[in-house]
Protein backbone atom coordinates (compact mmCIF):
# COMPACT_ATOMS: atom_id res chain seq x y z
CA UNK A 1 0.00 0.00 0.00
CA UNK A 2 2.65 1.70 0.76
CA UNK A 3 4.28 2.03 -2.30
CA UNK A 4 0.98 2.86 -4.00
CA UNK A 5 0.75 5.94 -2.04
CA UNK A 6 4.59 6.43 -3.29
CA UNK A 7 3.64 6.23 -7.15
CA UNK A 8 0.17 8.45 -6.83
CA UNK A 9 2.58 11.18 -4.90
CA UNK A 10 5.09 10.89 -8.00
CA UNK A 11 2.57 10.95 -11.02
CA UNK A 12 0.60 13.55 -8.86
CA UNK A 13 3.93 15.75 -8.74
CA UNK A 14 4.80 15.33 -12.21
CA UNK A 15 1.63 16.40 -13.76
CA UNK A 16 1.96 19.85 -11.53
CA UNK A 17 5.35 20.58 -12.51
CA UNK A 18 4.33 19.28 -16.42
CA UNK A 19 1.46 21.57 -15.88
CA UNK A 20 3.17 25.17 -15.11
CA UNK A 21 5.90 24.90 -12.25
CA UNK A 22 8.79 26.54 -13.97
CA UNK A 23 10.56 29.86 -13.70
CA UNK A 24 10.35 31.08 -17.45
CA UNK A 25 6.69 32.12 -18.22
CA UNK A 26 4.84 29.90 -21.00
CA UNK A 27 3.81 31.89 -24.20
CA UNK A 28 1.37 29.89 -26.27
CA UNK A 29 0.00 31.65 -29.77
CA UNK A 30 -4.40 31.93 -29.00
CA UNK A 31 -6.96 32.57 -31.81
CA UNK A 32 -7.82 36.36 -32.63
CA UNK A 33 -11.39 35.83 -31.51
CA UNK A 34 -10.61 34.40 -28.11
CA UNK A 35 -12.76 34.80 -24.71
CA UNK A 36 -12.38 37.73 -22.90
CA UNK A 37 -9.68 38.10 -20.47
CA UNK A 38 -10.47 41.81 -19.09
CA UNK A 39 -13.41 43.82 -18.98
CA UNK A 40 -11.53 46.26 -20.93
CA UNK A 41 -11.60 46.52 -25.13
CA UNK A 42 -9.75 43.47 -26.38
CA UNK A 43 -9.11 42.64 -29.64
CA UNK A 44 -11.69 40.50 -30.53
CA UNK A 45 -13.81 43.57 -29.59
CA UNK A 46 -12.65 45.76 -31.86
CA UNK A 47 -12.78 42.86 -34.92
CA UNK A 48 -16.23 41.76 -34.36
CA UNK A 49 -16.77 45.89 -34.38
CA UNK A 50 -15.32 46.10 -37.74
CA UNK A 51 -16.93 43.26 -38.93
CA UNK A 52 -20.61 43.74 -38.32
CA UNK A 53 -19.62 47.64 -39.25
CA UNK A 54 -18.42 46.59 -42.56
CA UNK A 55 -21.76 44.10 -43.36
CA UNK A 56 -23.78 47.10 -42.03
CA UNK A 57 -22.42 49.68 -44.33
CA UNK A 58 -21.96 46.80 -47.79
CA UNK A 59 -25.66 45.98 -46.97
CA UNK A 60 -27.06 49.34 -46.58
CA UNK A 61 -29.54 50.15 -49.19
CA UNK A 62 -29.26 53.56 -49.06
CA UNK A 63 -25.36 54.45 -49.90
CA UNK A 64 -25.41 53.43 -53.16
CA UNK A 65 -29.06 55.09 -53.93
CA UNK A 66 -27.41 58.41 -52.64
CA UNK A 67 -24.57 57.91 -55.78
CA UNK A 68 -26.75 56.70 -58.50
CA UNK A 69 -25.88 53.19 -58.23
CA UNK A 70 -21.98 54.34 -58.70
CA UNK A 71 -18.90 53.68 -56.48
CA UNK A 72 -19.29 56.18 -54.05
CA UNK A 73 -15.91 57.63 -52.67
CA UNK A 74 -15.23 57.63 -49.11
CA UNK A 75 -12.77 59.46 -46.54
CA UNK A 76 -12.80 58.38 -43.33
CA UNK A 77 -12.35 60.49 -39.95
CA UNK A 78 -11.13 58.74 -37.52
CA UNK A 79 -13.47 57.99 -34.45
CA UNK A 80 -13.57 59.98 -31.36
CA UNK A 81 -12.57 57.97 -28.57
CA UNK A 82 -14.73 59.62 -25.45
CA UNK A 83 -14.08 56.62 -23.44
CA UNK A 84 -11.14 56.87 -20.22
CA UNK A 85 -8.79 54.28 -21.68
CA UNK A 86 -6.58 54.27 -24.86
CA UNK A 87 -7.68 52.97 -27.92
CA UNK A 88 -6.21 53.39 -31.08
CA UNK A 89 -9.21 54.71 -32.97
CA UNK A 90 -7.06 55.49 -36.29
CA UNK A 91 -6.32 51.56 -36.48
CA UNK A 92 -9.56 50.57 -36.12
CA UNK A 93 -10.67 52.57 -38.88
CA UNK A 94 -7.99 51.47 -41.11
CA UNK A 95 -9.46 48.09 -40.32
CA UNK A 96 -12.96 49.28 -41.57
CA UNK A 97 -11.50 50.98 -44.75
CA UNK A 98 -9.39 47.52 -45.48
CA UNK A 99 -12.80 45.63 -45.46
CA UNK A 100 -14.75 48.48 -47.26
CA UNK A 101 -12.16 48.23 -50.03
CA UNK A 102 -11.89 44.73 -50.53
CA UNK A 103 -15.96 45.14 -50.38
CA UNK A 104 -15.36 46.91 -54.19
CA UNK A 105 -18.36 49.15 -53.47
CA UNK A 106 -16.61 51.88 -52.66
CA UNK A 107 -13.53 54.22 -53.58
CA UNK A 108 -11.21 56.20 -50.74
CA UNK A 109 -8.98 59.05 -50.71
CA UNK A 110 -7.04 59.33 -47.66
CA UNK A 111 -6.54 63.14 -46.52
CA UNK A 112 -4.17 61.93 -44.04
CA UNK A 113 -1.55 60.91 -46.17
CA UNK A 114 -2.10 64.46 -48.94
CA UNK A 115 1.16 66.20 -46.89
CA UNK A 116 3.36 63.59 -48.68
CA UNK A 117 1.39 63.42 -52.06
CA UNK A 118 2.13 67.13 -51.98
CA UNK A 119 5.98 66.34 -51.75
CA UNK A 120 6.25 63.89 -54.41
CA UNK A 121 3.99 66.09 -56.38
CA UNK A 122 6.78 69.53 -55.71
CA UNK A 123 9.73 66.87 -55.82
CA UNK A 124 8.47 65.89 -59.50
CA UNK A 125 7.83 69.08 -60.64
CA UNK A 126 10.82 70.72 -59.14
CA UNK A 127 13.89 68.50 -58.84
CA UNK A 128 13.90 67.95 -62.24
CA UNK A 129 13.87 64.06 -61.82
CA UNK A 130 11.17 63.24 -63.03
CA UNK A 131 10.10 63.73 -67.08
CA UNK A 132 7.88 66.80 -67.35
CA UNK A 133 5.49 65.06 -69.06
CA UNK A 134 4.20 62.27 -67.05
CA UNK A 135 5.11 64.36 -64.02
CA UNK A 136 1.44 63.95 -61.88
CA UNK A 137 0.15 67.87 -61.04
CA UNK A 138 -1.95 68.73 -58.18
CA UNK A 139 -5.84 69.35 -58.62
CA UNK A 140 -6.48 66.12 -60.34
CA UNK A 141 -7.77 64.35 -57.22
CA UNK A 142 -10.94 62.49 -56.68
CA UNK A 143 -12.99 64.41 -54.16
CA UNK A 144 -14.93 62.73 -50.98
CA UNK A 145 -18.21 62.72 -51.43
CA UNK A 146 -19.09 61.11 -48.35
CA UNK A 147 -17.36 60.61 -44.92
CA UNK A 148 -17.04 57.55 -42.62
CA UNK A 149 -16.92 58.72 -38.53
CA UNK A 150 -18.17 58.16 -35.44
CA UNK A 151 -17.48 57.48 -31.47
CA UNK A 152 -16.81 55.24 -28.75
CA UNK A 153 -18.06 55.84 -26.10
CA UNK A 154 -18.31 53.64 -22.20
CA UNK A 155 -20.44 53.76 -18.89
CA UNK A 156 -18.68 51.96 -16.02
CA UNK A 157 -20.35 51.33 -12.79
CA UNK A 158 -18.67 49.10 -9.52
CA UNK A 159 -20.55 47.93 -6.96
CA UNK A 160 -18.30 45.70 -4.16
CA UNK A 161 -15.57 43.65 -6.44
CA UNK A 162 -17.85 43.66 -9.59
CA UNK A 163 -16.92 46.01 -12.66
CA UNK A 164 -19.71 46.33 -15.38
CA UNK A 165 -18.20 48.04 -18.17
CA UNK A 166 -20.32 48.84 -21.51
CA UNK A 167 -18.94 50.41 -24.76
CA UNK A 168 -20.71 51.69 -27.45
CA UNK A 169 -19.62 52.14 -31.24
CA UNK A 170 -21.44 54.46 -33.10
CA UNK A 171 -20.81 55.02 -36.53
CA UNK A 172 -22.23 57.36 -39.81
CA UNK A 173 -21.63 57.99 -42.85
CA UNK A 174 -22.46 61.23 -43.83
CA UNK A 175 -22.92 62.83 -47.45
CA UNK A 176 -20.60 65.87 -48.36
CA UNK A 177 -22.80 67.98 -50.88
CA UNK A 178 -26.51 67.55 -48.93
CA UNK A 179 -24.97 67.29 -45.48
CA UNK A 180 -27.78 64.01 -44.87
CA UNK A 181 -26.93 61.17 -42.71
CA UNK A 182 -26.93 57.89 -45.27
CA UNK A 183 -25.89 55.43 -42.78
CA UNK A 184 -25.58 54.63 -38.91
CA UNK A 185 -25.56 51.94 -37.27
CA UNK A 186 -23.54 50.84 -33.71
CA UNK A 187 -22.19 48.19 -31.83
CA UNK A 188 -22.66 47.73 -28.03
CA UNK A 189 -20.55 45.51 -25.62
CA UNK A 190 -21.01 44.72 -22.29
CA UNK A 191 -18.62 43.19 -20.17
CA UNK A 192 -18.19 42.31 -16.38
CA UNK A 193 -15.73 41.63 -13.97
CA UNK A 194 -15.22 40.27 -10.93
CA UNK A 195 -12.20 40.62 -8.18
CA UNK A 196 -11.51 37.35 -6.66
CA UNK A 197 -11.59 37.57 -2.70
CA UNK A 198 -8.00 36.49 -2.12
CA UNK A 199 -5.43 38.36 -4.34
CA UNK A 200 -3.56 42.04 -4.71
CA UNK B 1 -2.85 -4.36 -4.68
CA UNK B 2 -1.98 -7.07 -7.58
CA UNK B 3 -0.77 -6.18 -11.15
CA UNK B 4 -3.88 -5.31 -13.09
CA UNK B 5 -5.61 -3.07 -10.08
CA UNK B 6 -2.69 -1.00 -10.53
CA UNK B 7 -2.58 -0.71 -14.36
CA UNK B 8 -6.57 0.15 -14.08
CA UNK B 9 -5.59 2.79 -11.50
CA UNK B 10 -2.87 4.40 -13.20
CA UNK B 11 -5.04 4.59 -16.55
CA UNK B 12 -7.63 6.10 -14.50
CA UNK B 13 -5.63 8.82 -13.16
CA UNK B 14 -3.32 9.82 -16.32
CA UNK B 15 -7.58 9.93 -18.17
CA UNK B 16 -8.46 12.52 -15.63
CA UNK B 17 -5.50 14.41 -15.82
CA UNK B 18 -5.39 14.35 -19.66
CA UNK B 19 -9.16 15.30 -19.20
CA UNK B 20 -8.13 18.06 -16.55
CA UNK B 21 -5.18 19.90 -19.10
CA UNK B 22 -7.84 20.83 -21.83
CA UNK B 23 -9.55 17.85 -24.39
CA UNK B 24 -12.45 20.14 -25.09
CA UNK B 25 -14.95 19.47 -28.16
CA UNK B 26 -14.68 22.10 -30.52
CA UNK B 27 -15.90 20.60 -33.11
CA UNK B 28 -19.67 22.47 -33.15
CA UNK B 29 -22.34 23.03 -35.51
CA UNK B 30 -21.76 23.83 -39.41
CA UNK B 31 -24.27 24.89 -42.01
CA UNK B 32 -23.83 24.94 -45.90
CA UNK B 33 -25.53 27.70 -47.71
CA UNK B 34 -25.44 28.16 -51.57
CA UNK B 35 -26.17 30.89 -53.47
CA UNK B 36 -25.81 29.36 -57.63
CA UNK B 37 -27.45 25.79 -56.71
CA UNK B 38 -29.56 26.78 -54.14
CA UNK B 39 -28.68 23.90 -51.78
CA UNK B 40 -27.99 24.24 -48.02
CA UNK B 41 -26.89 21.44 -46.02
CA UNK B 42 -26.61 21.35 -42.53
CA UNK B 43 -23.45 18.87 -41.01
CA UNK B 44 -23.83 18.34 -37.60
CA UNK B 45 -20.28 17.89 -37.16
CA UNK B 46 -21.03 17.75 -33.36
CA UNK B 47 -24.02 15.98 -31.30
CA UNK B 48 -23.47 18.17 -28.53
CA UNK B 49 -24.98 21.27 -29.94
CA UNK B 50 -27.69 19.31 -30.91
CA UNK B 51 -28.80 16.44 -28.24
CA UNK B 52 -26.88 17.75 -25.09
CA UNK B 53 -27.39 21.58 -25.48
CA UNK B 54 -30.75 21.43 -27.92
CA UNK B 55 -29.49 24.08 -30.81
CA UNK B 56 -30.99 23.29 -34.16
CA UNK B 57 -30.96 25.27 -37.35
CA UNK B 58 -34.60 25.93 -37.70
CA UNK B 59 -34.96 27.81 -41.29
CA UNK B 60 -32.30 28.73 -44.05
CA UNK B 61 -32.69 31.90 -46.36
CA UNK B 62 -30.40 33.66 -48.59
CA UNK B 63 -30.55 37.21 -50.56
CA UNK B 64 -28.90 39.77 -52.10
CA UNK B 65 -28.20 43.27 -51.52
CA UNK B 66 -25.35 45.47 -53.12
CA UNK B 67 -24.79 42.78 -55.24
CA UNK B 68 -23.51 40.77 -51.82
CA UNK B 69 -25.11 37.45 -50.92
CA UNK B 70 -26.40 37.32 -47.61
CA UNK B 71 -27.25 34.33 -45.65
CA UNK B 72 -30.05 34.52 -43.05
CA UNK B 73 -29.59 31.41 -40.57
CA UNK B 74 -32.63 31.31 -38.10
CA UNK B 75 -31.28 28.74 -34.75
CA UNK B 76 -33.89 27.13 -32.03
CA UNK B 77 -32.83 26.18 -28.32
CA UNK B 78 -34.91 23.66 -28.10
CA UNK B 79 -33.65 23.94 -24.25
CA UNK B 80 -35.13 26.16 -21.25
CA UNK B 81 -31.69 27.12 -20.41
CA UNK B 82 -30.01 30.24 -21.86
CA UNK B 83 -27.36 29.54 -23.83
CA UNK B 84 -24.06 31.40 -24.56
CA UNK B 85 -22.38 30.64 -27.71
CA UNK B 86 -19.99 31.85 -30.49
CA UNK B 87 -21.35 31.63 -34.39
CA UNK B 88 -19.14 32.36 -37.37
CA UNK B 89 -20.33 32.98 -40.76
CA UNK B 90 -17.54 32.29 -43.83
CA UNK B 91 -17.69 33.31 -47.76
CA UNK B 92 -16.11 30.76 -50.12
CA UNK B 93 -16.31 31.37 -53.96
CA UNK B 94 -16.96 28.95 -56.61
CA UNK B 95 -13.59 27.00 -56.24
CA UNK B 96 -14.51 26.18 -52.82
CA UNK B 97 -11.44 28.90 -51.94
CA UNK B 98 -12.08 30.88 -48.49
CA UNK B 99 -12.52 34.32 -49.10
CA UNK B 100 -10.82 36.90 -46.98
CA UNK B 101 -9.97 34.24 -44.09
CA UNK B 102 -9.26 35.13 -40.52
CA UNK B 103 -11.12 38.40 -41.69
CA UNK B 104 -14.85 36.43 -39.84
CA UNK B 105 -14.40 36.42 -36.46
CA UNK B 106 -16.51 34.90 -34.07
CA UNK B 107 -19.07 36.63 -32.50
CA UNK B 108 -21.28 36.15 -29.34
CA UNK B 109 -24.98 34.79 -29.30
CA UNK B 110 -27.21 34.91 -26.07
CA UNK B 111 -30.03 32.10 -26.51
CA UNK B 112 -32.30 32.26 -24.16
CA UNK B 113 -34.91 29.34 -23.34
CA UNK B 114 -36.77 27.60 -25.96
CA UNK B 115 -36.13 30.64 -27.96
CA UNK B 116 -35.24 31.64 -31.81
CA UNK B 117 -32.51 33.50 -33.43
CA UNK B 118 -32.00 34.99 -37.04
CA UNK B 119 -28.08 35.21 -37.50
CA UNK B 120 -27.31 37.43 -40.68
CA UNK B 121 -24.10 37.07 -42.70
CA UNK B 122 -23.18 38.99 -45.30
CA UNK B 123 -20.02 38.60 -47.62
CA UNK B 124 -17.92 41.55 -48.22
CA UNK B 125 -16.76 40.36 -51.29
CA UNK B 126 -18.33 39.91 -54.96
CA UNK B 127 -16.92 36.59 -55.52
CA UNK B 128 -18.75 34.85 -52.58
CA UNK B 129 -21.37 32.58 -53.86
CA UNK B 130 -21.15 29.72 -50.89
CA UNK B 131 -21.20 30.21 -46.84
CA UNK B 132 -20.70 27.90 -43.93
CA UNK B 133 -22.06 29.06 -40.47
CA UNK B 134 -20.17 27.33 -37.63
CA UNK B 135 -21.70 27.65 -34.00
CA UNK B 136 -19.70 26.36 -30.95
CA UNK B 137 -20.02 26.91 -26.84
CA UNK B 138 -18.86 29.96 -25.88
CA UNK B 139 -16.70 28.39 -23.39
CA UNK B 140 -14.98 26.34 -26.02
CA UNK B 141 -13.30 28.83 -27.14
CA UNK B 142 -9.77 29.86 -25.43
Amino acid sequence: MKKLITNITVITLTAVLLSGCASMPTVTETPLDRNPITSKLEPQDVRRTVEKMAESLVSAPGVLEATGGKRPVLDIEPLQNRTMQHVDMVSITDSLRMQLLRSGLFRFVDKSTSGVDIEFMDNQANLGLTDSKKAIRPGQQSAAQMYLTGALTEIKNTVGRTTDQYYKFSMILKDLRSGELVWADEQEIRKQSVKSRVGF
Amino acid sequence: MNTGKKCVLYSALSLSLATLTGCVDTAGTTVHTDHVGGVSEVLEDSTRLKRRLGVEVATINYDVVNGMKRAHITLTNKSHKRLQLHYRICWFDENGVELDPGSKTYRMLIMEGRDSVTVTGVANNLNAVRSKLRVREADEAM
